[in-house]
């Protein structure tokens, strides 16, 4: 059944990579919550831990972080990525021979290591990688905030991968840090907004080495 | 005693939010400064607990690291002092100011103190978020442009660095803690080859804080667009913060037996830092970036220091106190250049010494201690590192190395010798008149002071330092 939900998790990635409308982007990090949600129930099933991780899944990553992205949206105006670097045919063709990868690396070499399980490391790493990936081809901030939280949630499958528990205490600073991150570059696509006009990446490329324009 | 370090901060960031009075705040900002040096200074002569809890301690290693951030803290509070008083501002922008900067410096002292890698990727990222809104203080399209980069770049560096956190306890099998002293402990029984790749994903991620080539392209940025005395702080007690980590991590490496691949990393980082900085630093069109690139070379140094081992491990240390307190001292003065010329364009500024004197010699004598000119500390820890690499006989990077300092030390003095000397362009004069009532005694005494460290220190070093540095050198 987990491992269900991981190949799931993985193929909402390739959704990501074909798709432009950044609404859809965003239910897209509803859905991975809720699905990171179900890989961790079946998991672990110590007291503490597991309050934990539902409020990390459920709360933070499938509502509060979604929530507050829809409303920068919506100040924004901005719905489309439109003018990616590479058509989005090309970017699916790429993501999932990234995934393709992500599976084949676990399955000839990671498998022979106990302590982790294969089928997590491989969908993670390559979401690692798809996220990055997508990063550096897509033209709006605020997608690159959405890959970024992606990646987030791909690091947080490699830590369910292995077996032991990292402690409390880092896990729930990881929680408060990625929380904060995310608010603030929300708050800073809004004041680019304001300064900008529009969410173009290719406003902020203005500081350079050697010319001067300020 | 340590406790107070990180609850006071807590405590007088809350006040300086409620209370909005921009001389209460700046007075909290001292205060903190003058507690932290004052306490560092008491444990550094044996005064107090030095363990705090299970997570906070200080140790042979941070200890030294722990003095410099107090050092450079006080200076830069001192300064700003002086600073504050010409923003031209709201006294709620004034507080979130210095609220950030409490704790900006409370998640630097914590990453320092912290026993635990965990904690210390947690408080790294803290001091990304918190020194953003500091860069963005300006609130102009540039600054939010490097702001924006600051938190993009090294937020996804330290993701990356936790990567590298899951891969070391992949690696260290039965052992289930990260906290330093056990990973020291059990180290040797660590898996090799998982443990390498975790030093390429932490190198990499507490690399692009500290500021290494290729994963540097925040800092220029952030340096040349946050206000001086922001400069100052992240360049001279910032980096140091990540650098310990690194430093941590290496010895992990170490004690595990895999340190060669370790320590070739760390040198083609070095060697590259260097590279990029003699690239750049040579056409340069402003002075803050200018510095920022030197950060970047000077921190290229301290990476292959601490690849080379050996005597390089006490040059490393000379080099981070001598680096921090004259870059301190050199991103200080250069928010006095601003203050006067009202631009960081390097053609704009000329003649200096004749706009102010004062200014013009912390100028001069600030670059004569960054670039080692005896007996600036830096040369001894410079002629240090090319002293380890030929007893090693590394002829070739020895060469490279001495080749790529002289190429920086070029571009750099060109500059400085450029904008203090020659005549003041007559459109200048007028603007430099109405500005000098802004450069107040506050912001040049802690340049004289920090300046007049880092030449002593290169003739004599008390016995208490030294014997701090040498504890540090036998933990690393």
């Amino acid at each position: 059944m987990t491992d269900g939900f991981i190949i799931l998790f993985g193929l909402t990635m390739l959704y990501l990579a074909a798709t432009s409308r950044i609404i859809a982007h965003i239910r897209l990090l509803i859905i991975q919550g809720v699905l990171l949600f179900l890989i961790c129930c079946g998991e672990h099933a110590n007291g503490l831990n597991i309050i934990f991780m539902i409020i990390e899944t459920l709360v933070v990553k499938s509502i509060v972080i979604p929530w507050f992205l829809y409303r920068v949206l919506k100040k924004t105006h901005s719905n489309r990525d439109a003018a990616a670097n590479i058509p989005h045919f090309y970017c699916l063709v790429i993501s999932s021979i990234i995934l393709l990868g992500g599976f084949l690396l676990s399955n000839y070499y990671i498998s022979s290591v106990k302590l982790i399980s294969s089928m997590y490391f491989g969908v993670s790493i390559s979401t690692i990688i798809i996220s990055l990936w997508l990063i550096t081809i897509k033209h709006k901030i605020i997608s690159n905030v959405i890959e970024f939280i992606t990646m987030e949630n791909g690091i947080f499958l490699l830590s369910l991968s292995v077996a032991k528990e990292m402690p409390m205490l880092v896990n729930m600073g990881v929680l408060l840090d990625v929380f904060i991150a995310v608010y603030i570059l929300g708050l800073f696509v809004n004041e680019i907004n304001k300064e900008f006009k529009d969410l173009e990446v290719s406003n902020l490329s203005d500081l350079k080495d050697y010319e001067y324009n300020d | 005693m340590i406790n107070t370090l990180l609850i006071f901060p807590i405590i007088a960031a809350v006040l300086v939010l409620v209370i909005k009075n921009k001389k209460f705040d700046i007075a909290m900002v001292n205060l903190y400064a003058l507690l932290h040096f004052v306490i560092t200074t008491m444990i550094c002569c044996g005064f107090g607990n030095k363990n705090a809890s299970a997570y906070f301690a200080v140790d042979d290693t941070n200890l030294i690291f722990l003095l410099v951030l107090s050092v450079v803290y006080l200076a830069v509070a001192v300064y700003n002092a002086g600073y504050a008083k010409n923003f031209e501002v709201s006294e709620r922008r004034i507080s979130h100011y210095s609220f950030m900067i409490l704790v900006f410096v409370l998640s630097m002292t914590g990453t320092l103190l912290s026993t635990d890698l965990g904690l210390a990727w947690v408080l790294v990222e803290a001091t990304t978020l918190s020194s953003a809104y500091l860069i963005y203080f300006n609130k102009t399209k540039h600054s939010i442009e490097a702001a924006w980069k600051y938190v993009f770049i090294c937020s996804i560096g330290i993701a990356l660095a936790f990567v590298g956190i899951i891969l070391l306890n992949i690696s260290s099998a039965n052992v289930n803690t990260l906290n330093f002293n056990e990973l020291y402990k059990y180290a040797s029984s660590f898996d090799v080859n998982w443990l390498k790749m975790a030093f390429v994903f932490m190198l990499f991620g507490f690399g692009a804080k500290m500021g290494l080539a290729p994963v540097h392209f925040w800092l220029p940025d952030a340096h040349s667009e946050a206000p001086s005395p922001i400069s100052a702080l992240l360049s001279a007690a910032l980096l140091n913060s990540a650098f310990l980590v690194i430093v941590r991590v290496y010895k992990i490496e170490t004690l595990a037996g895999c340190a060669n691949s370790a320590r070739f990393l760390l040198i083609l980082m070095g060697f590259i830092s260097l590279f990029i900085t003699a690239v750049f630093v040579y056409h340069i069109k402003n002075y803050k970036r200018m510095l920022a690139y030197s950060s970047i070379e000077n921190m290229g140094i301290l990476s292959i220091g601490l690849a080379l081992g050996g005597i390089a491990y006490y040059a490393i240390i000379l080099h981070l106190i001598g680096h921090s307190l004259a870059k301190a001292s050199f991103f200080l003065t250069s928010g006095n250049v601003l203050e006067l010329f009202g631009t960081k364009r390097i053609k704009s500024v000329n003649g200096l010494l004749k706009a102010d004197k004062k200014t013009g010699w912390l100028w001069i004598v600030s670059f004569l201690a960054i670039c080692a000119f005896p007996t600036s500390v830096l040369f001894i820890s410079e002629f240090l590192i090319v002293k380890t690499m030929v007893e090693q006989k590394h002829y070739i990077l020895c060469g490279l190395f001495l080749l790529l300092l002289t190429i920086i030390l070029y571009g750099i003095g060109y500059v400085i010798i450029k904008t203090s000397l020659g005549k003041i362009s007559e459109d200048k004069v007028k603007l430099i008149e109405e500005n000098r009532h802004k450069v107040s005694v506050c912001m040049y005494i802690p340049q004289i002071i920090m300046l007049i460290l880092v030449f002593v220190l290169g003739i004599y070093i008390p016995p208490f330092l030294n014997n701090i540095i040498k504890l540090a050198v036998a933990n690393f």
